[in-house]
């Protein structure tokens, strides 16, 4: 765990369409998708993975107006913004949910580790 | 890999959402006091609407304190959007009949979050919680003996009056029943 934590970019989550990465550097999360880079602080990135989850897949199936074909979202304290098509968020949710997974998972891992780590 | 999401809070992300859902229903508790303190105060209950604005500062109160405590674990607390309050209510009688019905939903949300708390192994926020589980013991006393001075005084004649009287009155011993 020390060694890796000399490795400033750890990759997190990859899938054919972007990935999602953690800055042990700057304490903070990089997402790459279509083409736009992303940089969050933990609680952001966390926020943004609701806002993505929440984002409602039936009303723009359903829904024959043009205005529902995409899905414009602004990450927080961003000048960029993703604008997602159906099958985009389809593709975000799998990523943003495979990364949030495996941030999860290494907590518990941690959460194993630490009590041998930091005993006397 | 550095553990960033337990840097950032100690809170689990089911326990940040049931405070913030409870931040809201404190907030709503409080707006629904407040709206029925009005309601006393344009029919003449003049105790009475004192007494349901300080259940409303009381109630906001507890809302402060929730919020406080997410953003002293590094959580986000979220300022709640409150929706929905009734302005107007069936009777005099009615107003506290709602706000019985209002204190059973508060404990039977602070139950689901201590027992929540049990199963995520989360013993600070159980511990947290506790202040508010004995608070809703007296909550739920007042507001009982309240709805009884309806039945104990009788609505008759002046009974209404009587009972504005004694509604600021009520109170709850350590003991259910103590003076």
């Amino acid at each position: 765990m020390k060694d890796n934590n000399c490795i400033k970019i750890v990759e997190v989550f990859r899938t054919e369409n972007g990935s999602v990465s953690q800055c042990n550097k700057t304490n903070s999360y990089i997402l790459e998708f279509g083409g736009t880079t992303c940089s969050f602080k933990a609680s952001d990135f966390i926020d943004f993975t609701k806002r993505v989850n929440s984002l409602d897949l039936v009303g723009m199936i359903l829904s024959s107006s043009s205005v529902t074909d995409v899905t414009v979202l602004m990450p927080p304290y961003s000048e960029r913004c993703f604008v997602l098509t159906l099958t985009d968020v389809l593709n975000l949710k799998e990523l943003l949910g495979g990364a949030k997974f495996s941030l999860h998972l290494n907590s518990v891992i941690w959460e194993c580790l630490r009590p041998h780590l930091y005993s006397i | 890999m550095k553990d960033l999401l337990r840097l950032r809070t100690s809170l689990s992300e089911e326990i940040e959402l049931l405070l913030n859902e409870q931040i809201k229903t404190e907030a709503y508790s409080s707006a629904v006091y407040l709206a029925m303190a009005s309601y006393c105060n344009r029919n003449g209950f003049d105790y009475s609407a004192g007494y349901l604005e300080n259940q409303s500062n009381e109630e906001r109160g507890h809302m402060l304190k929730i919020f406080k405590y997410i953003n002293d674990l590094g959580g986000r607390a979220i300022s709640p959007e409150v929706v929905n309050i009734p302005q107007e209510f069936e009777s005099f009688k009615g107003v506290f009949e709602l706000a019985l019905q209002q204190e059973i939903k508060v404990t039977s949300q602070l139950n689901r979050i201590a027992d929540q708390c049990m199963r995520l192994k989360d013993y600070t926020t159980f511990e947290f919680i506790q202040w508010f589980l004995k608070e809703q013991i007296e909550e739920e006393y007042v507001a009982r003996r309240i709805l009884e001075l309806f039945d104990v005084i009788g609505e008759e004649g002046t009974g209404r009056w009587q009972i504005d009287k004694q509604i600021p009155k009520v109170s709850y011993g350590e003991s259910a029943g103590e003076e």
